[in-house]
């Protein structure tokens, strides 16, 4: 008898705790449905039609902006130069901020923040005014690296109006902004790996690298696929570096570019959001699939 | 105390909703996407009927009216006679057209706005977003307004999608300086301000003799400023941009062609990928380069907008407007600007009339000569209600520019179809052409895309 009203109390107890629960959800929910969810919607169903700027035109076309893609030489070429800066970033940033982390992070506290915080400028520093000090370096006529070429009596180089070296500045730039989390997460995990494992390991014989490989890496591997996944995402959807320095010429178009262009400057063009958004579904396609096989060979490890 | 708890737990969740739905509701007055639906809203309803009291106004950068100072003297002068208030939001060519066509696709389009043919004529008139402002035009207007400032801003169908308040030629420049330092003065006729091709080529000579380095560049790291390279090519030996019906492009002109490869010859001349019109007008007023081909009176004026005195560089050195070379040494045909409002037709009746009191108001009355002097550009007519416009400027320079280079006004092409899609095949053509690309299929495959964008 004295068990019924106890239960009674726990449902009413936990629908009231649900009920608070989804109101403190709310918030992101609608931001989450509003910002990420319905706009995806909206891209697909776009993608399969010829929509453009004017209302009242829009038409099924099944397949066809997804056909045209592999025709049009300006999307390949753009997808060639987004999986150059993929295939170059990502490793050379996993390394780098890999080998800075092993090197700081047993360095004491105050030293150890001053080199957090070195790295970590350019992550914080407004993208703009990065790219804007950049291109001052760059420059053809008065930039810094010119002007120390022409110092050692060599020819200078036109860096951002060149095909041969403008994708690689931009790279570099990329580089050196996507190193900050990186370091400090790695920081981070490399401070919390089990030193009790790390020891017994050197008492059986490992040397500094199997210590390294086997037990060190082996814990930071979340970490590494967190890294590995945010450096993807981040290099396939590289735009501002573009549209500030070189609008897609010189050989440097990529996929998030070259859909703004479509979608905002070409709207002229017969179904230019219907194509953009074709693009922006091959995009997150391809960034799916890379993530995922990511995901397994972290998984397999 | 559990209850309390509660409570306080729902009215956290109520503020955090209502703060969401504050935030989402707008985030601030400064860029024309946030502004526009205040001003808009209301008028996607059935058509008004009343007076409008208010009216929203979108402007590029054209000249003094990108300066919100000025703009808001001219404004409330308006106001102040019609009592109908002025809201005024300034984009820049860099984004501009993103927001105007964002604005368009969302129905939040302003009931004005500011530019020149290619957009209001050829794009947001051609695909029926303006209002015909034929009936403005009365015979005294036809008579006064400039015949070449009118025609870009009248379609094929005689809908006239943009009323006319300034304009100016572009045309390039010369640090006059480094050309008498170089000894290449003597190829140019200052008087009138032309050169023969020939001489531009020995003067290019002379200066890279001198200097060593590139002194002019044939920018094409955007589209910005691109008048200044296509005049610079189709002058030099007589080619042409488009037909003249404006139904196709003609960029494979075998004298275009001859011109690009004259150009790529010069080893003073560099195809720059990285700068546009922008970047070269800096380069040239910084001494990088010793002539510039993206130039006009209100550049002339203000070089770089640096404030640093009417025609001269950062250091100093004299600028010289010039026409553009020309085979034969005659006055070049230079690209023309023809900046005039256009009126967004919302089906607000009331709003419509108050945008065409704003047109009366700049570029048909007493006040149009302070309209067109904030813009340092010319008037796009001789006379408005009495007032002369021909002599706007108490300054030698302007009056010598509007004597020598106004007249050289070439077609005004750029209301051909496709042009935003033509533009940037443009300027990816010279680039591969810069980086030693075959010219021919080159040129060929860019004017092709260009003529599938004209042919819709």
């Amino acid at each position: 008898m004295a068990k019924q009203p106890q239960t009674t109390m726990s449902r009413a107890l936990v629908r009231r705790e649900t009920i608070s629960g989804y109101l403190f959800l709310l918030p992101s929910l609608i931001f989450f449905l509003g910002f990420v969810i319905i706009p995806m919607v909206i891209c697909i169903f776009n993608s399969f039609t010829n929509a453009n700027m004017h209302p009242g035109d829009v038409q099924f076309v099944g397949l066809k902006n997804f056909i045209d893609l592999w025709q049009d030489v300006t999307f390949l070429k753009a997808l060639k130069n987004t999986f150059l800066i993929v295939i170059v970033s990502v490793p050379t940033v996993c390394a780098f901020s890999l080998w800075v982390a092993s090197a700081i992070y047993k360095l004491k506290g105050p030293v150890l923040s001053a080199f957090r915080c070195i790295f970590y400028l350019p992550v914080v520093t407004g993208s703009v005014a990065v790219t804007v000090v950049w291109k001052w370096m760059y420059d053809n006529y008065n930039g810094i690296f010119n002007q120390i070429l022409k110092g050692v009596g060599a020819d200078t180089i036109n860096w951002l109006g060149d095909s041969r070296f403008a994708i690689w500045c931009i790279i570099l730039i990329l580089f050196t902004t996507s190193v900050g989390q990186p370091i400090v997460l790695y920081v981070s995990a490399l401070g919390n790996v089990d030193q009790s494992l790390v020891e017994a390991a050197q008492v059986d014989g490992a040397n500094h690298f199997q210590v390294f490989w086997r037990v060190k890496w082996a814990q930071m591997m979340p970490t590494t696929l967190y890294i590995l996944v945010i450096t993807t995402i981040n290099s396939f959807q590289c735009f501002a570096l573009i549209q500030l320095l070189t609008q897609g010429g010189s050989d440097t178009n990529t996929v998030m570019f070259y859909i703004y262009w479509t979608a905002f400057k070409l709207t002229e063009q017969a179904g230019h959001f219907g194509y953009a958004n074709a693009m922006g579904v091959v995009l997150a396609i391809f960034i799916g699939l890379l993530s995922a096989v990511q995901f397994r060979l972290a998984k397999e490890k | 105390m559990k209850k309390t708890h509660r409570i306080l737990a729902l009215l956290l969740s109520l503020c955090l909703v209502v703060s969401l739905a504050a935030c989402s509701g707008g985030t601030g007055a400064g860029t024309p996407e946030t502004s526009a639906p205040e001003t808009s809203a209301p008028e996607t309803a059935a058509p008004s009927t009343g007076d409008a009291t208010s009216i929203s106004l979108w402007v590029y950068p054209v000249g003094g009216w990108g300066d919100e100072t000025k703009v808001k003297a001219l404004t409330d002068a308006f106001t102040a006679e019609t009592g109908i208030s002025v809201k005024v939001e300034y984009l820049a060519y860099a984004d501009g057209d993103d927001k105007v066509n964002t604005a368009i696709t969302a129905g939040n389009q302003p009931d004005l706005i500011l530019e020149g043919p290619e957009r209001l004529v050829a794009n947001w008139g051609a695909n029926g977003y303006l209002v015909d402002l034929a009936d403005m035009l009365d015979d005294t207007d036809k008579s006064e307004i400039i015949p070449a400032a009118l025609a870009p801003c009248i379609n094929a169908e005689g809908k006239m999608y943009e009323y006319p308040m300034c304009m100016t030629a572009h045309c390039m420049a010369i640090n006059l300086d480094a050309f008498k330092a170089a000894g290449a003065d003597q190829y140019i006729d200052l008087e009138t301000r032309t050169w023969s091709t020939d001489n531009f080529i020995k003067a290019v000579e002379a200066l890279y003799a001198e200097f060593g380095s590139t002194v002019g560049a044939v920018y094409c790291g955007g589209q910005g400023g691109d008048q200044g390279t296509r005049a610079l090519i189709n002058n030099m030996y007589g080619g042409t941009f488009t037909n003249a019906d404006h139904t196709a492009y003609t960029w494979d002109d075998p004298k275009n062609i001859q011109a690009i490869e004259q150009l790529l010859s010069m080893d003073g001349i560099a195809f720059d990928a990285s700068l546009q019109g922008g970047d070269e007008i800096a380069k040239f007023y910084q001494g990088a380069l010793k002539m510039a081909f993206c130039w006009n009176s209100a550049q002339q004026l203000n070089p770089n907008n640096a404030d640093t005195g009417e025609g001269k560089t950062v250091t100093g050195e004299e600028i010289v407007y010039m026409n553009f070379p020309t085979a034969d040494g005659s006055p070049a045909e230079l690209c023309g600007g023809i900046w005039g409002f256009g009126i967004f037709d919302k089906g607000d009746a009331a709003k419509i009339e108050a945008a065409k009191k704003f047109i009366k108001f700049m570029c048909d009355s007493p006040s149009t000569a302070d309209a067109v002097s904030t813009s340092t550009f010319f008037a796009a007519r001789t006379s408005a209600e009495g007032t002369d416009l021909t002599k706007l400027f108490d300054n030698e320079m302007m009056n010598d520019y509007a004597a020598l280079m106004l007249p050289n006004l070439g077609d005004y092409y750029n209301v051909i179809k496709g042009w935003a899609a033509a533009r940037t095949e443009w300027w990816n053509m010279l680039q591969e052409i810069g980086n030693g690309d075959d010219m021919t299929e080159t040129i060929a495959t860019h004017m092709a895309n260009a003529n599938a964008a004209a042919a819709g």
